[in-house]
């Protein structure tokens, strides 16, 4: 069945948003298919998208909060809880839980995010009642039983110690957060520290549930093999009656740019390669020049014949790979350079990658530049909607920063009017100068450190310090 | 990009499975897919599906690390960025270039057998991707300076995938002792001292006998008709001669006669522990039966070892198995990841209780049917898009020998019994058939200078 086709959807107390002609001529000019929005008694917002293609039904839901509320110096509690709401709920312990999702082959995650918890679930069609009956359980009637939180708790402390013996590229960016953000909530490492693990007891899991989840904060998307009516009756059933989150949803001030240059050093003994990352500030999600940002960074890092990939891999060998990105929150997160080269070249890829940027700002970009990234915008953008996970985590993000569904209606049109002034802007604005960098390098210490002094006042820590951050953390 | 996958290859999932509600006829699009064979003796097969106004071409070659030998490992891999760095007709560079500059994307993957060349592209670049393929099959050429600036990017992909990752490390070590005779031994990415070796004749060598239209099949997936994509198949691929048949492989692994154990000392503060045992070939029964023996073993948090050793005995942190697919028997893998303090002596113990459990009592009725509903949702999970389509196709077309048994697999997997699971745990799954590694971590004073290997 074709995706694009229009579901008419004329609910009442319900807003259809969306709806248009199959596809437009322009690539990527690809417009969100209909769904429907719902508001529960308690609070909880609902989008609704029938799609009948395969028997499958995906649910992404976002509870707004996260790591945001998670108390200073327990930094990883929001992470514990969703790993716990699925360890025992309702009438099933861990086991049964476990036994009775896998046995009809869905799927169902529980992660917490910066500033949201994120919940994803794939199942057949058939399964519907029994594993959104699931999803209410352990959202409204978790165990969080004794035992299963110290299973939760000590696996997570192991599992960062494992993932230290493994590909340093899966950890830099906790490293860079926290050096970048400091006391910021936006420095706080999501998933805890093995040392502010340690300090979470069961209390304060269960405070969490108690004021940062409930049925005014539940964000809802489901997209699949359904009948609308039917699942609005179920999804009322389900979560209309959840209470009220206790207290208010966190909020943050924007953080501040940082000035200057300074380096952390993470000592990692015997690595024959040097993993870096640069960051400052960048832009957030609702940026109304994000998608200017966005083509300035699809060339400057953000594809294979990026400024920064075309100069550290294609043109040098330096390494395998380089690129840039930004992490977009409710305010501006981190905007980051990431690459790696091996140790004896440390210096000649940080610097290479330093002068990169600083052409950036010196040349702008060509038009040539330009007109290529637009079109890998646009070429690149209907595959982001092709699943009915990506369809449901499309819906559950527009509804979670309040965008409506010409975010994804209008991405061709917007991507098409960003020219070189527009192109100048994002630059200036949202892409850091070389001299105002927060520096993390992963690597052999004894090796380096004297090297890379010239990029700043170096601070050390050893890969095996139980946190992200050097010294106390701040809080 | 241009990914290796050698050391992601033991712990890739278990591959799909599937039950009888997957038949064919409910597979929307399947009765679309069309196929044919060029003149030159290269396959096209195609899949309409409009679903989105894009296209994913994947070229598969039937070459790979299983086609290497001493002094040229990890040529494959290497050729695979070759192929993105200039041709006759156009200089290193542009390929990438041309193809972002009209909305394109593309990868690549090596394996011990084959090679594959991943497009996806909005349908109106088309013709445009094909002339693309289709120039550096034909056209490839060799800028000795590329050469060597990539040679330093392979590298550095070892470096990250292999020496600086302690999973890594352990894997390529099992791979290359859990075979004495037959080219599975040789890691995909390749030995250090090779990557420095390659010479431009090598490539060129490797192009001749490997790079052939007869060589390949190419997997259209998409916005498309099959009659434009055969009408550009015609003026754009049919006229690259075939070359003659590449050199087959013919070493069969001997019998193993008995356990094989390795113990890697690495910097870290976690052991690994993992078993290897030898198995089957893609197309093989055999293979099936274990997809669903190591799914009731280790596919989810209700799996026997995942119950048994990281929520009962806690004796590790995560457990997970996976299954070598290839042209020749590959390997089983159950790993497990043990709590920094912990004895993988003991973990192993477990592992083994285990395996000796399911091989006299066999699987549950329920056990069976977990492993079938979960295939069956992952088999409707990896067709929801066009890339997961252009895979699939490829898998049972260049493994298998025919795309359609990607639809008719139902019945061979509904036959699988309880007794058969039982019988490959006990005959495959034994410990004279297996290779044990475990890595143990070290502090930096106690690591010796001989791990370190990879620095120039």
């Amino acid at each position: 069945m074709r995706r694009l086709l229009v579901l008419a959807a004329a609910v009442t107390g319900a807003s259809c948003l969306a709806g248009g002609p199959a596809r437009a001529d322009t690539p990527g000019a690809v417009r969100l298919p209909a769904f429907e929005q719902l508001t529960l008694d308690n609070g909880a917002r609902i989008a609704l998208m029938e799609k009948h293609d395969t028997p499958l039904i995906a649910v992404t839901a976002v509870i707004r909060g996260g790591a945001l509320g998670d108390p200073p110096g327990r930094e990883g509690s929001a992470a514990l809880l969703a790993e716990l709401l699925q360890k025992g709920a309702g009438a099933r312990d861990a086991a049964a839980f476990a036994e009775a999702l896998e046995s009809v082959g869905a799927e169902l995650s529980i992660t917490a995010g910066t500033e949201s918890l994120v919940i994803g679930a794939s199942f057949l069609s058939k399964d519907s009642e029994l594993v959104l009956g699931l999803l209410a359980d352990a959202l409204q009637r978790p165990r969080l039983e004794a035992a299963e939180f110290d299973k939760v708790r000590t696996r997570s402390v192991q599992s960062i110690a494992a993932a230290k013996d493994s590909d340093p590229r899966a950890l830099i960016g906790e490293y860079g957060d926290a050096w970048l953000f400091g006391a910021h909530p936006y420095g706080r490492a999501v998933g805890g520290s093995e040392e502010s693990l340690a300090a979470i007891g069961t209390d304060d899991v269960r405070s969490y549930l108690e004021q940062q989840l409930g049925g005014d904060r539940l964000i809802l998307a489901v997209v699949g093999d359904f009948s609308a009516a039917e699942m609005r009756r179920r999804l009322a059933d389900a979560f209309g009656s959840w209470r009220k989150a206790g207290a208010a949803s966190p909020a943050v001030p924007a953080p501040p740019a940082s000035k200057g240059r300074r380096v952390l050093l993470v000592d990692k003994p015997g690595a024959t390669q040097t993993y870096f990352w640069l960051g400052n500030v960048g832009a957030s999600r609702l940026d109304p020049a994000r998608h200017a940002q966005s083509l300035v960074n699809t060339v400057f890092g953000g594809r294979f014949t990026s400024m920064l990939n075309t100069e550290l891999r294609i043109k040098s060998g330096l390494t395998y790979g380089a690129r840039s990105g930004f992490e977009r929150l409710s305010e501006p997160g981190s905007f980051q350079i990431v690459s790696y080269t091996q140790t004896e070249t440390t210096v000649d890829a940080i610097d290479l990658a330093l002068a990169t940027l600083d052409r950036l700002h010196d040349d702008g970009l060509a038009a040539d530049a330009l007109a290529s990234a637009r079109s890998y915008m646009l070429g690149q953008f209907p595959p982001t909607l092709e699943t009915n996970g990506q369809l449901a985590s499309r819906l559950a993000d527009l509804m979670l920063y309040g965008l409506g569904p010409e975010d994804v209606n209008q991405y061709a049109e917007r991507v098409l009017a960003v020219d070189r002034a527009a192109a100048s802007s994002a630059i200036e604005t949202a892409f850091p100068k070389s001299s105002d960098l927060a520096v993390v390098l992963i690597g052999d210490a004894a090796k380096i450190r004297d090297a890379v002094a010239k990029y700043g006042p170096v601070t050390e820590m050893k890969i095996t310090d139980p946190r992200f951050a050097p010294g106390r953390p701040k809080g | 990009m241009k990914l290796c996958v050698a050391a992601a290859l033991a712990l890739a999932l278990v591959g799909p499975l599937w039950s009888h509600q997957a038949a064919a006829s409910a597979l929307p699009g399947a009765d679309r897919v069309a196929s044919r064979t060029l003149a030159n003796g290269m396959e096209v097969v195609v899949w309409p599906d409009a679903d989105i106004p894009n296209v994913a071409m994947y070229t598969w070659y039937r070459v790979g690390s299983r086609n290497e030998r001493p002094g040229i490992t990890g040529i494959s891999h290497f050729f695979e960025h070759m192929m993105f760095n200039g041709t006759k007709t156009r200089p290193p560079g542009e390929f990438d270039r041309v193809m972002e500059a009209n909305g394109g994307r593309n990868n690549a993957y090596t394996s011990s057998d084959v090679t594959v060349y991943q497009n996806w592209f909005p349908r109106t670049a088309l013709e445009l991707i094909f002339d693309l393929e289709a120039d550096r099959m034909r056209n490839l050429d060799f800028d000795p300076k590329v050469v060597e600036s990539e040679r330093g990017v392979v590298y550095s992909e070892r470096r990250s995938s292999v020496d600086n990752d302690n999973f890594g490390v352990l894997i390529e070590q099992m791979q290359a002792s859990a075979y004495v005779a037959h080219p599975y031994q040789i890691p995909t990415i390749g030995w250090p001292s090779d990557i420095e070796g390659w010479k431009i004749e090598d490539l060129q060598a490797f192009y001749e006998q490997y790079y052939a239209p007869n060589n390949a099949v190419m997997f259209v997936v998409g916005d498309v008709t099959p009659e434009e994509v055969f009408a550009l198949a015609g003026r754009y691929l049919a006229g690259i001669p075939a070359q003659p048949a590449p050199e087959p492989v013919t070493t069969r692994e001997p019998p193993q006669l008995g356990e094989r154990r390795l113990r890697i000392e690495r910097e870290g503060q976690t052991p690994l522990l993992a078993m290897a045992w030898h198995a089957a070939a893609a197309p093989d029964r055999e293979s099936r039966v274990l997809e669903v023996t190591l799914s009731i073993l280790g596919d989810g948090d209700s799996s026997r070892l995942h119950q048994r050793l990281v929520e009962r005995e806690r004796a590790a942190i995560q457990v997970g198995t996976a299954l070598d697919q290839g042209f020749d028997p590959g390997l089983a893998w159950v790993y497990a990841v043990v709590p920094p303090g912990g004895d993988p002596a003991r973990t192993e113990r477990l592992i083994d209780e285990e395996l000796a459990r399911l091989a006299t009592d066999g699987p549950t009725p329920a056990e069976l049917t977990k492993a079938r509903n979960q295939a069956l949702a992952g088999f409707w999970r990896g067709l929801e898009t066009i890339s997961g389509k252009a895979q699939a196709l490829g898998e049972y077309q260049v493994f298998h020998g025919d795309y359609r048994k990607l639809f008719d697999a139902p019945a061979v997997y509904e036959g699988i019994t309880g007794d058969d699971v039982k019988a490959a745990v006990a005959n495959i799954l034994r410990s004279g058939n297996r290779t044990v590694g475990t890595l143990v971590p070290v502090t930096s004073e106690q690591t010796p200078v001989a791990t370190q290997a990879g620095a120039k």
